[in-house]
């Protein structure tokens, strides 16, 4: 992979984890609004919000340099009618722009709850469509590596888990800032953490039935496909391993500690750590994948 | 639409010499590593053992010159996300060089590898035909640099009619894909698109 291939990595990894982050983050929020009040839901997961317009950011900044002739992008004309790829560069434009827009709202206290929770969700669903659109693009017919559903379901799996131990970590680093944390506040945090944790392995499990899903696919596909699964389980066999040891350590392992640990009294340091390496090591592990994705497709033909 | 334009090979009398290739780099001043028209040389077979020897079975081996296939659906232009790439009246297949931002997501796209990045110029780039020439009432470079004319040019229904309608000769995809306006006369040993039994043998020319 060069610079440019990287790009798209960079680009598609912090979308979907935007994307994920922000509609975990929502559910949240409407979570404390109710529970403990709309005062501790502002300090509690605004700045996370914050965080995820600035990985929307560096998403948007990061897919520019896959670009040969940035200077072209000003004024280009999109083709929505027919492309894909049009539709995703304007889905991640509005994103981040709608996202924006969110966090002013947030930031300034302009509006009531209720308007900024509905521009808060229109938001996320114009993320879930970026994540939607970001694997309809690879649906090529000439790339059969990515010519599969499994494409998009990935891409969706991997926008939740990054998304909700993203969120998790986000809320962590925030909440040991928080001054006064009634038990109220504490008990919501905890419980969060414990769905956060049944969600994180879920979603493990579906990656684990995507998997050999996809490799006896690719068995079927032809020469291309074939040279893809030769590289999956041969040169880049290693990787693989890697990012499936990863994955299950932090979604699995680490996501199960969490889950019992915050059952117990008086955990919070401990929980925020198991937070913060669960996110870590699926973050690289979802890195590893993609990675995997964009160096080992072959084009049918010639 | 006035008569989508095409190419056509006789396989029969493709020697591979490459002087289509040359001529259309010529032609179009293409830097190394950019080759609009390419020359696939395809072979399979085996040798067997006979009375202590070993003699040649069903080896066999032949070339196919190919280019942008200037397809009846270019999957290329669909894709396009700055709407760069544009069909012509006569089926040529453009892309505006002012308009495209150099993603290559066309290059993914195409089964024939036609859009190619010009990494000089930041944009891809791709076969127009000698479109210059065309205009002129001209023929493209490669068809007339041809030493055995082996290549063909003009209406693709002229070209069939002349030629008949095979276009997908191995190592080339399934013209159902993009249906590409070309034209291939096979000789005796060609094998279909999707054939398994012989492999591309000149791949580091490609």
């Amino acid at each position: 992979m060069n610079i440019r291939e990287w790009a798209l990595l960079i680009f598609s990894i912090l979308g979907q984890l935007a994307a994920g982050m922000l509609l975990v983050l929502l559910i949240v929020r409407a979570g404390v609004v109710r529970k403990v009040g709309v005062e501790k839901a502002a300090q509690l997961t605004n700045p996370p919000l914050y965080m995820v317009l600035l990985i929307m950011i560096l998403a948007l900044l990061a897919s520019l340099f896959h670009l040969g002739k940035l200077a072209h992008v000003i004024g280009a004309v999109p083709n929505l009618g027919t492309s894909w790829l049009s539709r995703e560069v304007v889905a991640a434009v509005a994103f981040v722009v709608v996202l924006a827009v969110y966090a002013l709202l947030l930031w300034r206290k302009i509006g009531s709850e209720g308007l900024q929770s509905i521009i808060g969700w229109i938001t996320a669903l114009i993320g879930l469509f970026l994540v939607y659109c970001t694997g309809v693009v690879y649906l090529l017919p000439a790339q059969p590596a990515w010519n599969t559903l499994a494409t998009p379901v990935t891409f969706f799996v991997t926008a939740l888990l990054l998304g909700v131990l993203g969120a998790a970590t986000a809320l962590m680093l925030n909440y040991a800032k928080l001054q006064k944390k009634d038990a109220a506040l504490q008990e919501f945090v905890k419980n969060t953490l414990q769905w956060i944790a049944v969600a994180a392995i879920i979603l493990l499990g579906i990656e684990f039935l995507v998997l050999p899903i996809y490799l006896a696919y690719l068995s079927t596909q032809g020469t291309a496909a074939l040279q893809t699964l030769n590289l999956l389980v041969g040169s880049y066999g290693a990787t693989l391993a890697l990012r499936l040891l990863l994955v299950f350590a932090g979604a699995g392992v680490l996501a199960a500690y969490l889950y019992l640990n915050a059952s117990i009294a008086g955990q919070e340091k401990s929980l925020a750590t198991l937070a913060y390496s669960a996110f870590a090591l699926v973050l690289i592990s979802e890195i590893l994948g993609r990675f995997l994705f964009y160096a080992t497709h072959f084009r049918i033909g010639v | 639409m006035t008569k989508q334009l095409a190419f056509s090979v006789d396989i029969a009398k493709c020697t591979g010499c490459k002087a289509c290739q040359i001529a259309c780099k010529d032609k179009n001043n293409l830097p190394i590593g950019v080759r609009w028209r390419r020359v696939f040389q395809y072979e399979g077979g085996e040798w067997i053992k006979q009375d202590g020897q070993m003699i040649p079975g069903n080896v066999y081996a032949y070339t196919v010159s190919a280019a942008c296939m200037h397809c009846e659906n270019p999957i290329c232009m669909d894709v396009c996300p700055a709407a760069a790439i544009s069909k012509r009246a006569d089926g040529i297949v453009l892309i505006d060089q002012d308009k495209c931002i150099g993603c290559r997501y066309c290059s993914w796209a195409c089964p024939y590898g036609a859009p190619q990045f010009n990494e000089d110029l930041g944009v891809m780039t791709k076969c127009n035909m000698c479109v210059d020439l065309v205009d002129k009432g001209e023929r493209p470079a490669c068809v007339e640099s041809c030493p055995y004319r082996a290549m063909d040019f003009g209406p693709l229904d002229e070209l069939r009619q002349k030629h008949g309608i095979f276009a997908a000769p191995a190592p080339l995809p399934d013209s159902n894909l993009t249906r590409p306006s070309v034209v291939y006369r096979p000789n005796r040993v060609t094998k279909s698109s999707g054939d398994t039994s012989g492999k591309l043998k000149n791949l580091e020319e490609l």
